[in-house]
């Protein structure tokens, strides 16, 4: 189901040689979804944190592991290492679509054809995280984070766009971390006076 | 019963509300608050601020860009949008947007504070005059002119004194002087302040004069109140239990209901009043600040808005209602539920900045959060951002809020929560490193 080419094996056992402890094996899944498509997670864990949903692959001197959930996601993947002038990474090439649910695509949709061009023009993205029922979950990232603006941006702006969009939405829910002292949601612009009492 | 429209199945007023027109600048806290406040009433809405929204395209009635430093353009502006969509209330959630939001509603019959009394609200001196000239006992009170010497001023004052910018808020700007020294030293800085391009604007009246006038000491309390047809009532009154005594004034924690004996709260009450009276105001949000200094309330200020930051958000009205929807039902004229707030203390800490620097970065805040009585910790500056300390300063680094029991119970847990945040403050302004890990489909190790 995932392939991991020769030359990224040779890479991982590198790593996990200078790990220098026995065990180990390659947690690989998805991490979540980001503007540029899903995001991974790769990471040594002891094999023995294998868990019963978990797919293991052999790759030849060491196992990958893979959850249930990330499997139906990465399947076909492939995992390779390349070398550029800015040093060596993994890549991971995947085929599969963002989405399955044929209302988490028409959000997408929205998102990409006509949410992101216009957000991208103040510096920020939106990332659609899930759809559940009938209610999307978002994110707000770049110049949509901290801006005073945002809560207007989602009810005035997203929402309305969504729903025209989408009907069988009804509310949009944003995710984003906005309490966590490093993704915190004010950033008033610059310029003019503190609204504070 | 508190009748709402909500249309996720809620109860149904007899009548869907009238579209509002919400002033609010970009750089507000107060955005998200009156906007939710407004879907909960089933309001139409128009967002009008001072620069174009990202999506205003998707929903060219929700927006309007107005240039709130030309409230008479920003009106032509709001009268011709009202031509298409007729409006049933203005309201602004900031100072920035309020004189604006009185011009507006008056052009269109609409109720809200007369643009006289707001304007003499945003000038302190001006509001010092009326208030004075209405007998309330305010601080005794100077203007100077910004480009007078000030060691020849110190003269003409007395100390101790607190000097103010005629125009700000949130405490920016006011310091304390106990000599002349102290006194030039603090004009200066008030000066050189009201200098910059982002404080004020080139000829802007309010930025050309400052107030001194005499520090009263005593304990603080700030006046949450709600005006109809000229009748003021109190939404709240909160005590602030940390001293103000200078040389800066940067509020912390604010905590409701007042321990204030029940004849000192019914004359902190009574002088708000008065002071609404004596300005004019006569239909929107008030906050006031109030000081007990020789066993009088000595009336501070009025301004002519609800609370700032996100401190509304520890006050909660009769079912649950905040108190932007108690404003917003107010100016829609809706059939509302009671305006008691709920029997519970509540406490907000506004957090203030240690020292100047470069957030590199934020711990404890799960802890604090588990701190019993605390709802939530909101951390506001985004890591990287630089952090400008009173009087310069603007923002806080965030807000606590507690809930629950009695007021010392609620004060207590901001106290415990404070304790539990660390902030990593690193010198001069400048990005703080490895704050943010994008991940794409290609990761690299």
């Amino acid at each position: 189901m995932v392939t991991i080419t020769e030359k990224a094996s040779e890479k991982i056992r590198e790593l996990i040689a200078a790990e220098k402890r026995e065990g180990l094996a390659l947690r690989f899944g998805i991490g979540g979804r980001g503007p540029n498509g899903f995001t991974y997670v790769l990471r040594f864990v002891p094999l023995s944190e294998r868990g019963a949903g978990d797919t293991a692959i052999d790759a030849g001197g060491f196992t990958v592991l893979v959850d249930a959930e990330s499997a139906t996601h990465l399947a076909g993947a492939s995992v390779d290492y390349v070398e550029t002038a800015q040093g060596g990474g993994f890549k991971i090439e995947n085929p599969n679509p963002l989405w399955t649910d044929p209302r988490a695509r028409a959000v997408q949709d929205v998102i990409d054809r006509d949410i992101n061009p216009a957000v991208a023009s103040h510096g920020g993205f939106v990332t659609l995280l899930d759809v559940r029922d009938d209610v999307a979950y978002i994110a707000l990232g770049g110049g949509c984070q901290g801006c005073g603006m945002v809560d207007v941006t989602l009810k005035q702006g997203i929402e309305v766009r969504i729903r025209e969009a989408v009907p069988g939405i009804r509310e949009i829910v944003d995710s984003t971390d906005h309490a966590g002292g490093s993704n915190p949601y004010y950033r008033p612009s610059k310029g003019g006076q503190s609204p504070l009492a | 019963m508190t009748r709402y429209w909500s249309e996720g199945g809620g109860v149904v007023p007899a009548r869907r509300p009238g579209r509002v027109l919400l002033l609010v600048t970009t750089q507000s806290y107060r955005a998200g608050a009156f906007v939710e406040a407004a879907q909960r009433l089933g309001a139409p809405q128009t967002v009008g601020s001072e620069r174009p929204q990202a999506l205003a395209g998707f929903n060219p009635d929700g927006h309007l860009t107005l240039d709130f430093s030309a409230p008479e353009v920003a009106v032509e502006v709001i009268r011709r949008f009202a031509a298409r969509r007729p409006l049933a209330a203005i309201l602004a959630a900031d100072d920035e947007g309020v004189l604006t939001a009185a011009l507006a509603a008056r052009a269109l019959g609409l109720a809200h504070h007369p643009p006289e009394a707001v304007a003499t609200a945003r000038d302190k001196y001006r509001m010092r005059r009326a208030l004075a000239a209405a007998g309330i006992p305010t601080p005794r009170f100077h203007r100077f002119p910004l480009d007078a010497d000030p060691l020849a001023l110190a003269r003409e004052v007395e100390f101790p004194c607190v000097l103010k910018p005629l125009g700000l808020a949130a405490s920016r700007g006011v310091i304390r002087a106990d000599d002349p020294e102290q006194f030039a030293a603090a004009f200066r800085r008030v000066a050189a302040l009201l200098g910059r391009p982002e404080v004020a604007r080139p000829g802007d009246e309010l930025a050309r004069h400052l107030l001194v006038e005499s520090y009263l000491p005593g304990a603080e309390v700030a006046v949450e109140g709600l005006v109809t047809g000229g009748v003021p009532r109190v939404l709240a009154v909160f005590d602030k239990p940390d001293p103000l005594e200078g040389p800066f004034f940067e509020e912390t924690i604010y905590v409701t209901p007042s321990r204030l004996p029940a004849a000192a709260r019914a004359a902190v009450e009574g002088r708000a009043a008065a002071g609404v009276a004596a300005l004019g105001l006569s239909d929107g949000p008030v906050h006031a600040e109030l000081r007990h200094h020789a066993g009088e309330a000595h009336l501070l200020e009025i301004a002519p808005r609800s609370i700032g930051g996100l401190c509304s958000r520890a006050l909660r009205f009769g079912e649950g209602r905040s108190l932007e929807e108690v404003i917003l039902g107010a100016a829609l004229g809706l059939e509302s539920g009671g305006l008691e707030r709920e029997r519970a203390a509540a406490g907000v800490m506004m957090i203030p900045i240690p020292r100047a620097g470069t957030l590199a970065g934020v711990r404890g805040v799960e802890a604090a959060r588990a701190v019993a009585g605390i709802e939530d910790v909101r951390i506001t500056i985004p890591v990287g951002d630089e952090l400008v300390p009173l009087p310069e300063g603007a923002r806080y680094l965030g807000f606590i809020f507690a809930r629950g029991g009695a007021p010392e119970q609620a004060e207590a847990a901001l106290r415990e929560a404070h304790r539990w945040l660390e902030f990593d403050i690193q010198p001069g302004p400048g990005a703080a490193p490895g704050v943010r890990a994008d991940a794409g489909a290609e990761r690299r190790w």
